[in-house]
This record gives C-alpha cells, structure tokens and sequence, in this order.
C-alpha cells in the first residue's frame, strides 16, 4: 500500500484524526478550559467538512474491502454536513450544568459513529459493513442514555442497544447464510454467485429485516417513538437523520449491486413495506402531541417516502434518493433545531400544545419551524417539493402507478398533521404561550443554515443535476 | 475424531438449550459457559489452538465473569419475569414455529460448496493467524479497535460521577 | 501416537501430580517455617523431626474435620467452587517444560507432558477459569462475607491479567514464540529474559501474587474484614481444595516465571560439562525446581514483610499503574526490537 493510497481515505482518517485530538484535549485540560472543547471540535468538524468536498482520487483499497467513488464521498459529505449542524444546535445545550463534564464525550461518540457511517458508506464485503454498522450504532446507545437524571432518556438507551443487538444478530445470521452459501463475504463476488435459491432468499430476508430495524420501517418500527422521545433533542436529530440516512445509503447501494440478480423479488418486498410505512407512519403521526414523537412518526412515513426511489431502482431513482436524504437533512434538522431551542429554554416543553401562540413571542423560531414542516411535507417553494418530486418520478418512470397514487394521498394526509403546528403556533391563541427569550449564537448559526439549505437546495438545480451524474443503477 | 466432534456439538447444544430453559439466570450462565468450553473444543479439533484459547481467554474468562458479576451483585436468583398471557405464549410458538419450519425447507435444499482450503490445517496456528489479521484484515481489525474505543468512551460517561450532584 | 510413548506420557503426567501436590503440600509448611523464622519463632516442630511430618497431619485434620454446607447455599455450586478451583490449579502443570530430553532405551522422552504453541496462553486460560472457583463458591455460601470476598477477587484476578497478559506480550515479542519449550531454548547460558524484560518481569511477578490472592494482595480473604472471605463458609476438605490450590497456583506461577524468565531447566556452563545428557537432563530439572523453589521463597518472604494494600489503592495500582506502565513497555520493546532489525 502507499502512501497516497490513504487518501482515499481521507474522510475516515480525517475523523479519526479529529477524534483523538478531542481525547487529548478531553485528558490534557483542566476543568475550567473544558468548554473550550464545545467550539474545537465544531470547527475541527467544520474543517473536516469542507476538506471533503475537495476532489479526491477514487479506488478500492484492501483488496476491494474499502470502495472510494464519487457517489460513495457525495454520501460521505452529506452525512457530514448533518453531523456539523447537529454539532452546532447541540452546542448551547451542551453548556447547561448537567452536562458540562460530559462535552468532549458528546463530540466523540457522534464522531466516531461518524466514522463507522463513512467506513459502511465505503465497505466493498459484508465484514467492513458490519463493523462499520455497528460503529455507527453502539456509540449512539450510549448518547441517547446521556441524560442520567431522566428515567425516560435510560429507557431509550436500553430500549436503543437492545433493539440494535438485536437486529444486528439477524443480519448477521443473514450475512452468515450468505457467506455459506456463495462462499465469499466480498459484494462484488456475492453479487455475481447470488441467485435464487431458497437459502439465499432467507438470507435476503434475514438481512432485509436487519437493515430495516435501522431504518425503522414499518413492521420494526416499534422502537422509533420511544427512543426518539427519550433520547435528548440534539440526539434524537442526529438518530433520525444522519444515522438513518447513512443506513439508507448503504442499503440502497448494497439493494443494486449485491442483490441485484433478485431485485424482481426485493422490488415486490419493498413496494409492500413502503406501502404500509407511508401509511402507518402517517396515521400515527396524526394522533401525537409530543413533538418529538410526532417527528419520529414524521421520520418514519418519510423512510417511506425515501424507499420510492430505491423501488425505482434506476439512476434516476438512486440520484432522487441522495438528494432527498440531503433535503431531509436540512428540513428535519431545522425542525429539530427549533424544538431544542424552545426545550432548552423552557424547561422541557415539547408538546404541541405549549406551542399556542408561539408567533407571537418568538416570530423567527416560529418562520423557521413552518419552513421546515413545509418542507417535510413537501408544499412548493422549499426544498422538499423537489425532494419528493423526484422520488415519484423515479417511481411513475418504472410504472409503479399503484404506489405512486399511495404515496400522494400520503402525502395529503401528510399535509394535515404537519400543519397541525403551523396552526397553533399561527392561529391558536393561549393564555400562556412560550415566553420571548433569545437563542445564543450557536443555535442562530445552526438554524440559518439549515434555512439557507432547504431555500438553495431547491432552488439550485446544478445540486441534482451534479448527484444525477454520480448516481448509478440497475 | 469424529465421536470427539459429536460429543463436543451435543455438549454445545444441550448445554446452549439449557441457557435459556433454565429458571435461574446463575445456571444459565453457567451453562453458557459450559457452551463456550465446548465450542473451544471445537476450535481444538480444527486445529486452531490459539482460537481456542483465546477463546476460553476473552469469552469465559472475562465476559462471563462480568456477567456473573452482576447478577450476583443484583441477586437475580429467582427468575421474577413478568408472566406473558396466553395469547402472546401462543402467537410465540406459532410464529417461532412457522420460522423454524421456513428455515428447515430452506436448508433442506442448499447445496454443499466447497470449502477453501479444505487440507489447510495450519490455518488456525498463530502464524497464520497473524499474517491474515494484519495482512488482509488489516482495516476491519483497525476498525474494532475504534468501535473498543468508542464502546469505552460510552461506558465511562454512563458511569462518570458527576461532579455537581453527589 | 505409539503406545509405549502414551504410557510414558500417562506416566509423567502422574509423576508431575505428584510433584505438585507434594510440594504444595511441603509448601504449607516452609510457609509457616518461614513465618516463624521472620518473627523469631521456631514453627511446628512437634510432628515428626523438625515438624516434617506437620503436612501430613494438617491433611489429615482436613479430612477428619465435620462436612458442615450452609442450609441456604445453593448445593451444586457449593461443591463446584472448590473443585474447579483445585481442577485449574492442577491442569496449568501439563504445558510447564520440567526438564528437557531423556533417552532410555532408545525412546526418547520428553520432560513436558505437551508443548502447546500456544502454551503461555493456555496457562492463561486456566487462571481465567480458576476465577470461577472463587465466584461460584463465594456465591453459593449466601454469605455476604464470602460474596464480597469472592466479587473482590474476581475483580482483582481480572484487572491485574491485563497487565500480566501485556508483560507477557513484551516478552513474546522478543521470543517470538508462544511455546514454553521454546522459549526455554531460547534462554542457553545467561541469556535469560529478565535481563531483556526486567520491567515486564516485575509486572509479571507483582501480577502473579496478585493472581495468587497471596498477601499484599491478600484482600479476597483478609481476615480483618472479611472473616475469610470466599471461604468462610466452607469447612473441611472443600475448605482444604481452597488452600491447597492456592499454594498450587503459587507453585505453578514460580514455575512459570522460572520458565519465561529464569531460563527454565537451562543454567549457565550447562553445555560445557562433560556429562551423558541424561544426567544433564535431570541435573537441568534439578535446578529448574531449585530456581523454583527460591521463587516459592520470596513469595512467603514477601508476605511476611510487606502489609496489606486497601482495596482502592490496589485498583490504582493495577489500572492506573501497572497497565500504562506495561503499554510503555510493549511499546519500548517494539521499538527496540525494528531499531534493532532495520540497522543490525
């Protein structure tokens, strides 16, 4: 190997590289520097970001174990961007007493999940992919239990780590069946031996229902609400967007090159479950009042949404896929982002009721949480309009008309809860609405972005066209 | 060798079973233990001592401990699980049942590949071991190693005393 | 595997038995013989002359005494302890290289029951599972003095294999081999590996009494505290499996450290003496146990010296101290040893 070779893998080594100097820094500084941590590693990740974006060589390295293309590093920088916003909301919470002593440990673990989404974005065998997978899950475990003094941010950390061993143990016996039944663990032998048989299709199946664990789809959702509720807001943004975006990425890579020989059979299992999540994450997200839970129901009808595009299957549905998940970013952060900000101010407020009369007293938080809803529901000017735009299209491209006339009235339903804050925060008066405070710098920063993003993502039509050149298929 | 292989694999799955039909979770751990040993014996008759050994090192020497370790400190020696109602003990079966079934039909069919190396016995030694790992296993061997990392920044901030509150 | 060479086998594994139980035994008497002489006393001499006979008699006491388990113990598990930890003790002996070659007859007898390749780590595996002994055991009393005895011990055991299992790591690196036999034979004349390892055999040894339970890392069973610790509840010949493994493992650990650092059955000038080599051979074996038994010697000389650490402090001193202490020295190591490859 040389010495070049490394840059390939340069978003990896890169975090790696940041993620100790956060270790040293957490050991070698005294108690009363430790808030210094917070902006270093915020401009470390910033660093970090825009280092990949530069152009950089493309291979396989390790024998085809670690893939670098140009598609694999659009994946790897969006998730990047997600982690950066995360960083910066969390940045005000971090500062509150409970969790001082904790920061640098914050920054780590999401780090090195980090790493283990880029190491899985870029596996090449089952091996890299599932220790990449599980680097991208444990470290989260442990983040959504970050809260000790509340009972319900335990339960979401137990409920995390149990669920996440457990759907690691079937993928696992599926990457078993596979391994024995094609005799290699790498995704390029794999996808050339894979056929048909009955052991091979239970494999799929068993890997299938591992993966969508991950990607809370619907009939292994259960777990969804009650993490995303426990686990502190600035981990639960994280949870539902970069974590579940990585695994959508993967999946989808994993569903046209690996198990491209049966994508007659995954396209009828995914038409059905996309079907029923759109469906049930609607109806479900209709009836909550916490907000975080609604967003994890939102979360779960959107990973609906986003399975359309692999159904495709095509260019075109692959390309419509990244670009969703980078809309998605931006829309279900600021959203996020604006809950934690009232939460953090307010003592905990998070239900939907609390938020009467919120345009009142704080008009920019409430412009920003309306944009961003907007935008998850899909409604014309803001980005996410083009987002779904595409995924239909890449369906109506293959014929899929039953599932597209699903996804739009799903989308109509969607409409209605996702206004259902637009409204009391608009219209709904309150006697005591949320008082007017002021969000430190942190938070305006994360927010402004995460508008700018939902405003120019849309509008800026080279963004696709760019991701349509990298976007490969069946 | 083969009556030590058939010996070792019905230890295993006897004492496998037993983990989780046993009522008291300090038996259920002793006869994972027990299962782990034998599946050592396994390594043994591959010929991959140090696999073996390590092994017996990694999973019976230290992880059972821990596991020992607390369920002795929360004295869990009664099993006080919450009693499932009927119908979820027969939708269990049932569900268990049909996978049990589906899995069997799909075995039943497959098709034997050939093994690799199949003369190969130096391949579990510690030479070869360690020519593969850090050879070719190089990245994912790294990558554990992070993941041992990460695990461990987890765990010692569940565990961090907080400075402000006692 | 011919039949003559099994039987040799079958018999020298007897005759290690044997030697082990022997020597544990006469060890519980050089262990008070020790202690009297510390403290100007003179130790048993009332059986036999000079008290020899003083084992024997203690055995017996053992075995006479009433078999009393506790009503509320968990049966099985109480039986258990005790057994596994004497079973451990025992097994650990079969990859000790007591001697090298003989030659009777024409067959060729080796003085090691098996050479393992992976012999040091087997020894490992057995001390692992010899934690077992002490936790069941600790346990199944339902006594909260033996559980606290026995979680101490567990926990002690654990933390201190780290570092033992990284001085071993140094010192594989510069053997490169994880076969007792040869790194027995790697150590002709002086070129023994405490002059290579020095610190990794202080970690070694200090980790080996920790290992043992032997004092200052007595805690397990400090009487003070803890009554007896794991064994409190235990009477009899299980009480008596408890102590008598714990001189075999002492036994065990010397012979151990005298074969990774001591150079085993080799002393220096071996090859020059103008001797059959079977003499040699048991001349080697001979010096073995004597290197041995000096080990088993400044195992009670230090306990009968040095008082008890507290518990915390000895957590320090495995994790804080003794762990990055070892790192240092398998980095160290492994540094010396590319310098030394790249430029010599």
């Amino acid at each position: 190997m040389r010495l070049e070779d490394f840059l390939l893998m340069r978003h990896e080594l890169l975090l790696t590289l940041i993620a100790i100097i956060i270790l040293i820094a957490e050991i070698f500084t005294d108690d009363f520097k430790k808030q210094g941590i917070r902006p270093l590693s915020i401009i470390l990740m910033a660093i970090v970001t825009i280092v990949g974006f530069l152009p950089a060589p493309t291979g396989t390295l390790f024998g085809g174990m670690y893939q670098a293309t140009d598609m694999r590093l659009m994946m790897k920088n969006i998730l990047n961007i997600g982690a950066l916003i995360v960083f910066i909301q969390s940045a005000s919470w971090l500062k509150s007493d409970d969790n001082q002593n904790k920061v640098s440990e914050f920054f780590l673990l999401l780090i090195s999940t980090l790493i283990g989404m880029n190491f899985m974005i870029s596996s090449g065998d089952f091996l890299m992919f599932y220790l990449g997978l599980e680097l991208a899950t444990i470290p989260i475990a442990a983040l959504a239990a970050y809260d000790r003094y509340s009972n319900k941010s335990s339960e979401a950390g137990i409920k995390l780590i149990l669920i996440s061993a457990l759907s690691s143990g079937i993928l696992l016996y599926g990457i078993s069946m596979i391994y024995g039944t094609v005799g290699s663990v790498y995704f390029d032998k794999v996808s050339v031996a894979y056929g048909a048989t009955p052991l091979q299709i239970m494999s799929f199946i068993f890997f299938f229902t591992g993966m969508a664990f991950k990607i809370s789809i619907v009939p292994f959702h259960l777990w969804t609400a009650d993490v995303y509720e426990g686990a502190p807001v600035n981990v639960t943004s994280y949870l539902s967007v970069v974590s579940k975006g990585a695994a959508v990425f993967i999946f989808s890579i994993m569903l046209v090159t690996v198990f491209q020989n049966i994508a007659a059979m995954w396209k009828d299992v995914m038409w059905i479950t996309a079907a029923i999540t759109m469906t049930l994450g609607n109806l479900f997200a209709m009836r909550q009042n916490n907000l975080k839970r609604f967003l994890a129901f939102s979360s779960i009808s959107q990973a609906g949404f986003i399975m359309l595009g692999i159904i495709g299957g095509s260019e075109l549905g692959m390309a419509a896929v990244v670009y969703y998940i980078l809309v998605y970013i931006f829309s279900n952060l600021g959203a996020f982002g604006v809950i934690a900000a009232i939460s953090n101010a307010s003592g905990g407020k998070e239900n939907m009721s609390d938020y009467d009369g919120l345009y009142k007293t704080n008009p920019a938080l409430s412009l920003t949480l309306t944009l961003a809803l907007f935008s998850l529901a899909g409604i014309p000017p803001v980005a996410g309009f083009f987002g779904k735009f595409f995924l239909f299209t890449a369906v109506a491209e293959k014929g899929y008309w039953w599932l597209l006339t699903i996804a739009v009235l799903n989308t109509i339903i969607s409409l209605y809860y996702y206004l259902l804050p637009v409204k009391a925060m608009f219209i709904n008066k309150a006697e005591t609405s949320i008082a007017y405070f002021k969000s430190d710098g942190w938070t305006k920063v994360g927010l402004i972005i995460c508008v700018a993003g939902m405003v120019i993502v849309g509008f800026a039509s080279v963004i696709f066209e760019y991701i349509r050149t990298l976007s490969f298929g069946l | 060798m083969t009556f030590l292989f058939y010996l070792l694999a019905a230890v295993a799955i006897l004492s496998a079973l037993m983990v989780v039909f046993s009522r008291s979770p300090i038996n259920s751990v002793i006869f994972l233990i027990i299962c782990f040993l034998s599946i050592a014996g396994h390594y043994i008759l591959l010929n991959a001592q140090f696999l073996a050994v390590v092994h017996i090192i990694v999973y019976t020497g230290a992880i059972m401990v821990l596991f020992l370790f607390v369920i002795m400190l929360l004295n869990l020696n009664t099993s006080n699980e919450p009693h499932k109602s009927q119908l979820t003990r027969i939708t269990a079966v049932i569900t268990g049942g049909l996978l049990l079934l589906v899995l069997i039909a799909a075995t039943k069919d497959a098709v034997l590949i050939q093994a690799k190396n199949p003369a190969d016995y130096n391949i579990g030694l510690v030479k070869q071991i360690g020519q593969t790992l850090f050879k070719q296993f190089l990245l994912p061997f790294e990558i554990s190693s992070v993941l041992f990392i990460s695990a461990m920044v987890g765990a010692v901030m569940l565990g961090k005393k907080d400075s402000k509150k006692n | 595997m011919e039949t003559w060479e099994l039987l040799s086998k079958i018999i020298f594994l007897f005759v290690i038995l044997a030697i082990t139980l022997v020597v544990a035994m006469y060890s519980t008497y050089a262990e008070r013989k020790v202690a009297a002489f510390m403290q100007d006393r003179l130790g048993p001499n009332r059986a036999g002359p000079y008290g020899l006979l003083q084992p024997l008699a203690d055995g017996l006491k053992m075995f006479m005494k009433e078999e009393i388990i506790p009503t509320m113990a968990n049966r099985t598990l109480f039986i258990l302890g005790p057994s596994i930890a004497m079973t451990t003790a025992l097994l650990t002996g079969v990859v000790i290289p007591w001697g090298g070659n003989l030659t009777i007859a024409g067959h060729v007898i080796s003085l090691q029951v098996a050479d393992l390749n992976i012999g040091i780590l087997y020894i490992f595996a057995m001390v692992s599972i010899g934690v077992y002994g002490i936790m069941l055991g600790g346990w199944a009393s339902n006594n909260k003095y033996a559980l606290l005895g026995s979680v101490r011990a567990a926990s002690q055991m654990i933390s201190y294999e780290l570092a033992m299992g990284m001085a071993i790591i140094a010192l594989v690196l510069t053997t490169g081999t994880l076969s007792l036999k040869e790194i027995v034979d790697q150590q002709q004349g002086w070129h023994w590996n405490i002059f290579y390892q020095p610190l990794g055999f202080l970690i070694f040894l200090v980790c080996a009494f920790a290992e043992t339970n032997r004092a200052p890392f007595d805690l397990p069973e400090c009487e003070t505290e803890l009554i007896g610790g794991y064994h409190t509840e235990y009477s009899s010949m299980k009480l008596g499996f408890y102590l008598f493994a714990e001189y075999i493992n002492m036994f065990i650990s010397a012979a151990v450290i005298a074969t990774l650092y001591f150079g085993g059955y080799n002393f220096p000038f071996l090859n020059r003496l103008p001797l059959d080599a079977n003499v040699l051979t048991i001349l080697g074996s001979v010096v073995f146990f004597l290197k041995i038994f000096f080990l088993i010697f400044l195992f009670m000389w230090i306990r009968w010296t040095l008082p008890r650490f507290r518990y915390d402090q000895l957590m320090n001193l495995g994790w804080k101290g003794f762990i990055p202490i070892s790192i240092a020295n398998i980095m160290v190591t492994g540094v010396v040893i590319y310098f030394k490859e790249l430029f010599f």
